[in-house]
């Protein structure tokens, strides 16, 4: 059953926050995935550009700062509306919070602490990382450390390409596989992360 | 006037149709106005030319209050009564003034609330000191508009909290100006050029004052202006280059006097000496102090930027933090707009130029372009310009919670855009837990102590439950103008509790930097701490577990087992009054080894037990 307007009756389409009819803002639904509240299919695949212009777009007319004179009740959606946008861009734009995102959709909770999967070539493979992390720090080896994030950056968006076949079609059926490449994506995001904390520690001193 | 005033057709709307607005740059150091006339923002000069105000107030005998110049010349012979810097006061109380207080020659009163100011005029408060100033400056806004603007937008740092954005807005009223809006001093600027060039993309902005250096990333899309990421050092400005040369100065002189006076002498010809650099490729000065013969002394622009380039340097590390923070790279980085008088120092501007590999933006001076970016806005808000613009803030500081070991567990991490909303689990630590003390805190750095306390509240009437098995849900709420609601929920029981606190409030912008650069400073100071703090929880844990476990079941264990746990649980406890995290953690593993036969035992008994028909609670009776 399609919602209605609260202020003018209309029909309303997607994105449902605005009234397409008389703009009215609607009453918040938590109950809304992210993508319906930024109205684009659910997919993996995902226009980043699409998304921050149709997120902008929203926030243009549903932040607090254009309710300011607005009464309690409307002010409340807006904050709750924009809130949400805000986490939306920040999910939605992010490969591994995307893919999480999805496969917690399906009740699969694949970066939980409760996941403790053995996968003893990602640990063989971190610890190789990490050792050669901190011998170029140790060393001071901006080529070095070029070349790993290069290696890091490679391995990161090979993972994300993996995670474009295996999430192509949602449901998504190989979880337990989507689950250990969503793993290593975090485990190589974290590290780049790493890589750039020592850079800059280099260069700071 | 004299000269009639030829406009283009359209370009000038008529007088009776036009909306009059203004922006308000509110400095620490000088403000001034500015607003749209004739479709160009432009500053507004006074009768003297000039269009910089010294933030400075003197409360004068007769009762007159001075504003700007003829204020400052008076601070040294009554400084009790003249009031600089009043902006490092706004919003603040009694406690967040007293590292402050020191410097201040002022005379503070406690008072409930706000900090207060004695003077002969009375006990004055920042919003009233700067009210004088916006006074002035509205002043020469209607003699300047012909008529009384309808609104204003007043310029804050970007790490202005709520209550020091709600004083400057009481300031303004009280001035009697209608605020449109406040808005954050780089976005501001950013809109001077942006709006003026009609262009789209990522802008640096680079804003070095007389005492305070800060970098914000933004975005501008499609009308929105995005805060990025925001990083800065606010013991770092113009005023260390004058120090660095000063220096150079005394010691070239080879006059050696401790007088507080030949200092302030020396400083200032060393201020004046930078500021003519700027043109000049070498200046004459000379250096008298009062006994015997005065020293002339040559300084070159080569020499003053070698002298300098220390303190140039000082503002990369910000720079990188902030770009990394946004997530990019400096070759995203489409414009460079550079704030702040010190910004003036061609080598400065050559840095600047290299770190971001292209040329800077200076076709607006420093000195205005947050004034005009805000006359921009002002115009914009009372409807002359059809184009809505929307500005989007970030947290300046990450927002998080206590946890064991007094160890912060971050929520919601700085430079995250508002409003925003994150929720987080927690659990009870030991069995039969009833309440939960939920302590909210701001800062970067990983322990209780560094951080700024924000709230203290309790989640209480948490069902007895074994430790680990509640599920206390903490969710913050940050709304658009940086309030912040923490509400806790045990979530199988749906007891639940709430607090409305104000993030940063009562927190300084030195002390937000500060706070940020020491996070960065002892990162792994940090790490180390945190690994010790883990560790004696985890040793604390085993330890109870132990001693719960043998005050019911040591029948369980053989005299040999008995003893050999009991060696190790006293190596243990003796581990835990020092501080090596790795001994700790070693003697954490001893244990459990000596105990599993134990366990194993518990397990079995505790199973037989359960066949037989009782429950698993009486077990523990």
């Amino acid at each position: 059953m399609a919602e209605l307007c609260i202020q003018c009756g209309a029909e309303l389409n997607a994105p449902p926050a605005l009234c397409h009819s008389c703009g009215a803002i609607q009453p918040f639904r938590a109950e809304l995935s992210l993508f319906e509240v930024v109205g684009l299919p659910e997919s993996y695949d995902l226009d980043l550009q699409a998304l921050r212009n149709q997120v902008l777009q929203l926030q243009k007319s549903l932040h607090p700062d254009r309710f300011a004179q607005a009464d309690a009740t409307t002010r409340r959606s807006s904050l709750e509306w924009s809130t949400r946008l805000n986490e939306a861009l920040a999910v939605l734009r992010d490969p591994l919070k995307r893919a999480d995102y999805l496969l917690q959709r399906q009740g699969i909770d694949a970066l939980g602490e409760q996941v403790k999967v053995a996968d003893p070539s990602l640990l063989m493979t971190q610890m190789m990382y990490r050792e050669r992390l901190e011998d170029l720090l140790a060393a001071r080896d901006q080529n070095g450390l070029d070349q790993l994030r290069g290696e890091v950056e490679e391995a990161s968006s090979k993972a994300v390409n993996k995670l474009h076949i295996l999430l192509k079609k949602l449901p998504c059926e190989q979880v337990d596989e989507a689950g250990s490449v969503l793993r290593e994506l975090q485990f190589l995001d974290k590290l780049l992360g790493e890589i750039e904390s020592g850079e800059e520690s280099l260069q700071n001193l | 006037m004299a000269l009639m005033q030829i406009a283009e057709p359209g370009m000038t709307a008529d007088p009776h149709q036009r909306r009059l607005a203004i922006g308000i740059d509110l400095g620490t150091t000088h403000s001034l106005v500015a607003s749209v006339m004739s479709a160009l923002p432009t500053v507004m000069r006074n009768h003297d030319g000039q269009y910089l105000l010294p933030s400075v107030v003197r409360y004068c005998e007769d009762g007159k209050v001075l504003v700007g110049y003829p204020a400052q010349a008076a601070a040294g012979q009554d400084p009790h009564n003249t009031i600089a810097s009043v902006k490092r006061l706004m919003g603040r109380g009694h406690e967040d003034v007293q590292l402050l207080a020191g410097h201040l020659p002022y005379d503070l009163v406690p008072a409930e609330g706000m900090i207060r100011l004695r003077t002969r005029a009375g006990e004055k408060s920042p919003v009233e000191v700067s009210a004088e100033i916006l006074k002035v400056l509205k002043e020469l806004a209607v003699e300047t508009l012909g008529s009384e603007p309808e609104g204003a937008v007043i310029t804050v740092p970007a790490y202005f909290d709520e209550a020091q954005r709600q004083a400057t807005k009481d300031a303004a009223r009280l001035a009697g100006l209608n605020v449109l809006r406040l808005l954050a001093e780089p976005t501001a600027a950013a809109v001077a050029y942006g709006l003026d060039k009609k262009s789209e993309g990522l802008f640096a902005i680079y804003d070095l004052g007389g005492g305070t250096f800060d970098i914000s990333i933004l975005r501008l899309q499609a009308g929105v202006f995005e805060v990025l990421a925001t990083a800065g050092d606010t013991a770092l400005g113009g005023d260390d280059m004058d120090h660095v040369i000063a220096e150079w100065l005394m010691a070239e002189s080879g006059i050696h006097l401790d007088d507080p006076l030949w200092r302030r002498q020396v400083l200032q010809q060393a201020r004046q000496a930078k500021e003519a650099l700027t043109e000049q490729e070498q200046v004459e000065l000379t250096l008298d102090p009062g006994q015997g013969a005065p020293r002339v002394i040559q300084l070159t622009r080569t020499q003053l930027e070698t002298l300098i380039q220390p303190v140039l340097q000082r503002t990369l590390p910000a720079c990188r933090r902030a770009l990394r923070d946004a997530g990019l790279k400096v070759a995203d980085v489409d414009g460079v707009v550079l704030v702040g008088g010190a910004t003036r120092v061609p080598a400065l501007r050559r840095l600047v130029a290299e770190f971001f590999q292209q040329p800077v933006l200076t076709d607006i001076d420093p000195d205005q372009v947050v004034a005009l970016g805000a006359a921009i806005q002002a115009d914009a808000l009372v409807g002359n310009q059809r184009e809505d613009l929307l500005l989007m803030d970030v947290l300046p500081l990450s927002l998080g919670l206590e946890t064991m070991g007094g160890l912060v567990e971050k929520i919601i991490p700085r430079n995250t855009p508002i409003p925003a909303a994150k929720a987080q689990e927690f659990t009870t630590f030991k069995d039969g837990q009833t309440a939960m003390s939920i302590h909210v805190l701001q800062g970067e750095r990983d322990l209780v102590q560094d951080c700024r306390s924000l709230a203290r509240f309790s989640l209480r009437g948490i069902p007895p439950m074994v430790a680990g098995a509640a599920r206390i849900r903490v969710t913050f709420q940050v709304d658009a103008d940086g309030l912040l609601t923490v509400s806790a929920e045990e979530t199988s029981t749906g007891v639940r509790s709430e607090v409305l606190v104000k993030p940063s409030f009562g927190l300084n912008d030195e002390e937000i930097a500060r706070m940020l650069q020491d996070s960065f400073a002892h990162g792994a100071e940090d790490i180390a701490h945190r690994r010790l703090s883990e560790a004696r929880v985890e040793g604390e844990r085993v330890r109870e577990a132990l001693q719960g476990a043998l005050s019911t079941d040591a029948a369980l264990l053989q005299a040999d087992e008995k003893a050999q746990l009991d060696a190790a649980s006293q190596h243990l406890e003796q581990c835990l009054t020092g501080s090596d995290a790795d001994a700790i953690s070693k003697a954490v593993e001893a244990v459990e080894a000596a105990a599993e036969a134990l366990v194993q035992r518990r397990m079995d008994s505790a199973l037989r037990r359960a066949i037989a028909g009782r429950s698993i609670d009486e077990l523990g009776e």
